[in-house]
C-alpha cells in the first residue's frame, strides 16, 4: 500500500514537471456569464459600487438579475446569456463589486467574477462558434 | 424560483458532463477578466493597424521556459468586417478529444493567462489571401481536424491532433490544394522546411503524464525518437520560427 501511494505521488509530481507544451484548454469566458442587455440608471456601474442581488429570474433571452445599489437604492436589471448562466454563482441577499474598464464593466462577488458587461469596444471582441461537433 | 433553481442546476450537471472529468467550473478573478479583455482591445487595434487581413496570433497561456519556449497555443485570426475572428482547436478540459472554435479575440485571450502578451506574424499577402476564404469556410476548417487529441501529438503521424498542429495543416491545405489530407498537408510542411521543437522527456516523466492525463499520449511517436527521451511536437515557438525562415510570414511582433 505504501508502494502504491508513492508511485501515484511519483506520477502527480512527475506529470507536473512534464507539464507537455500545449495547454489548449477551452476558453473561461465560457464559463463566465455575459450581459447580453442592461437596464439600468445613467452612473450605475461605476467603478467600487457596491450592489446587492436582490432578484434572479429565467426570462426568454436568458437569466434576469436584479441589482439594487447599496447607496441609494437604486436598481438595475441585467440579463445574463442563457448559454453560460448555468455557470451563475450567485443568489438573492450577494453582495457584488463592480469593476470598470476600457472595454466595459466586471461584476464581482468575493474577488471572483460573476458576469461581464461588455460596453461597445467589448462587445466587439466577443464571438463565439463551434465549428466541429 | 424552485423551477429557474432545477434549470440551472441541470445546465451546471450538462456542463459538467459534456466537459469531461477535470472540467470544474472555477470562475475567474475579476482582475484576470480586465486583463484578458484588455489585452484583446489592444492586439484588436494593433491588427487594425496592421494593415493585415489574417494574421498567425499566439498566447501565453502557461509558463514554457523551462522548455525555452514562450507561447502555449496559437490560431489563425482574419478580419471579418470590422471585428477579428481566430479559428483555433481546443481542448475541452482535459479531455482525449477538441474540436473547432471560431472565436473573438475575447475569448482567444480569456484563459487564466501564464503572461498577458500577443505574439503575432503577419503573413505575406499571397498566403493571406489563400488563407482568408479557407478561414470563413466552416467545411474547410473541419477538413484536416482529427478530433482524436494529444498534447504531444508527433508531427508526422495523424493518429492525434494538437491545436498547433491543426493551424499548420490548414495552412498547408490553403496554400497547396493537393494538401488535401492531414498526411499530404505534412509532406508540404516538410517540404517547405518546417521543423518541430525536440523536447526531452525522460520515460519516468512521460509515464507520469500518460498514466494521469486523457490528453496525453506518445505511442504516435516513432520508437528511436521516443526510446532516446527525444518529444517532437508542433510548438508555436517553432512555427513562427519557421514563418519567418520561410518566407511565408514576418517576424514576431509583441503586443502587451
Amino acid at each position: 500500500m505504501k508502494r502504491l501511494i508513492l508511485s501515484a505521488l511519483l506520477s502527480v509530481s512527475l506529470t507536473a514537471q512534464a507539464h507537455p507544451p500545449n495547454a489548449s484548454d477551452a476558453s473561461a469566458l465560457s464559463m463566465l456569464p455575459v450581459a447580453v442587455s442592461v437596464a439600468a440608471p445613467a452612473m450605475f456601474l461605476s467603478a467600487g459600487a457596491v450592489l446587492m442581488v436582490v432578484a434572479v429570474e429565467a426570462s426568454a433571452t436568458g437569466v434576469l438579475c436584479v441589482l439594487e445599489r447599496a447607496s441609494d437604492g437604486a436598481r438595475a436589471s441585467v440579463t445574463l446569456s442563457a448559454q453560460a448562466a448555468g455557470g451563475l454563482s450567485v443568489g438573492v441577499g450577494t453582495a457584488v463589486v463592480v469593476t470598470a474598464f476600457s472595454a466595459g464593466w466586471v461584476l464581482s462577488a468575493a474577488g471572483r467574477a460573476i458576469a461581464y458587461i461588455p460596453n461597445e469596444i467589448g462587445a466587439a471582441l466577443l464571438y463565439n462558434e463551434r465549428v466541429t461537433r | 424560483m424552485a423551477r429557474l433553481i432545477a434549470a440551472l442546476a441541470l445546465a451546471g450537471c450538462m456542463t459538467l458532463a459534456h466537459a469531461g472529468r477535470s472540467c470544474e467550473p472555477h470562475p475567474p478573478e475579476a482582475r484576470t477578466v480586465e486583463r484578458a479583455m484588455v489585452l484583446a482591445e489592444r492586439t484588436a487595434r494593433a491588427l487594425d493597424a496592421s494593415g493585415a487581413q489574417v494574421v498567425v496570433l499566439a498566447r501565453a497561456g502557461q509558463d514554457l521556459s523551462a522548455y525555452g519556449l514562450r507561447y502555449s497555443h496559437l490560431g489563425l485570426a482574419y478580419r471579418d468586417g470590422t471585428r477579428w475572428k481566430v479559428a483555433h482547436k481546443l481542448n475541452q478540459c482535459g479531455s482525449a478529444v477538441a474540436s473547432i472554435y471560431r472565436q473573438g479575440l475575447g475569448e482567444f485571450f480569456l484563459d487564466d493567462l501564464y503572461d498577458y502578451q500577443a505574439g503575432v506574424v503577419l503573413l505575406r499577402p499571397d498566403v493571406q489571401a489563400a488563407l482568408l476564404p479557407a478561414l470563413r469556410n466552416n467545411r474547410q476548417l473541419a477538413q484536416l481536424h482529427t478530433p482524436r487529441y494529444n498534447m504531444v501529438a508527433y508531427p508526422w503521424a495523424q493518429t492525434y491532433q494538437q491545436s498547433n498542429q491543426w493551424a499548420i495543416e490548414m495552412l498547408a491545405l490553403a496554400m497547396d490544394p493537393n494538401a488535401a489530407t492531414r498526411e499530404r498537408a505534412q509532406a508540404w510542411l516538410q517540404l517547405q522546411g518546417y521543423q518541430p521543437t525536440p523536447l526531452r522527456i525522460s520515460a519516468f516523466k512521460r509515464l507520469g503524464a500518460r498514466m494521469t492525463a486523457a490528453n496525453v499520449a506518445f505511442d504516435d511517436h516513432p520508437n528511436e525518437k521516443r526510446f532516446a527521451d527525444r518529444i517532437e511536437t508542433v510548438t508555436v515557438d517553432s512555427v513562427f520560427a519557421w514563418l519567418n525562415r520561410s518566407g511565408l510570414g514576418g517576424p514576431v511582433q509583441v503586443v502587451r
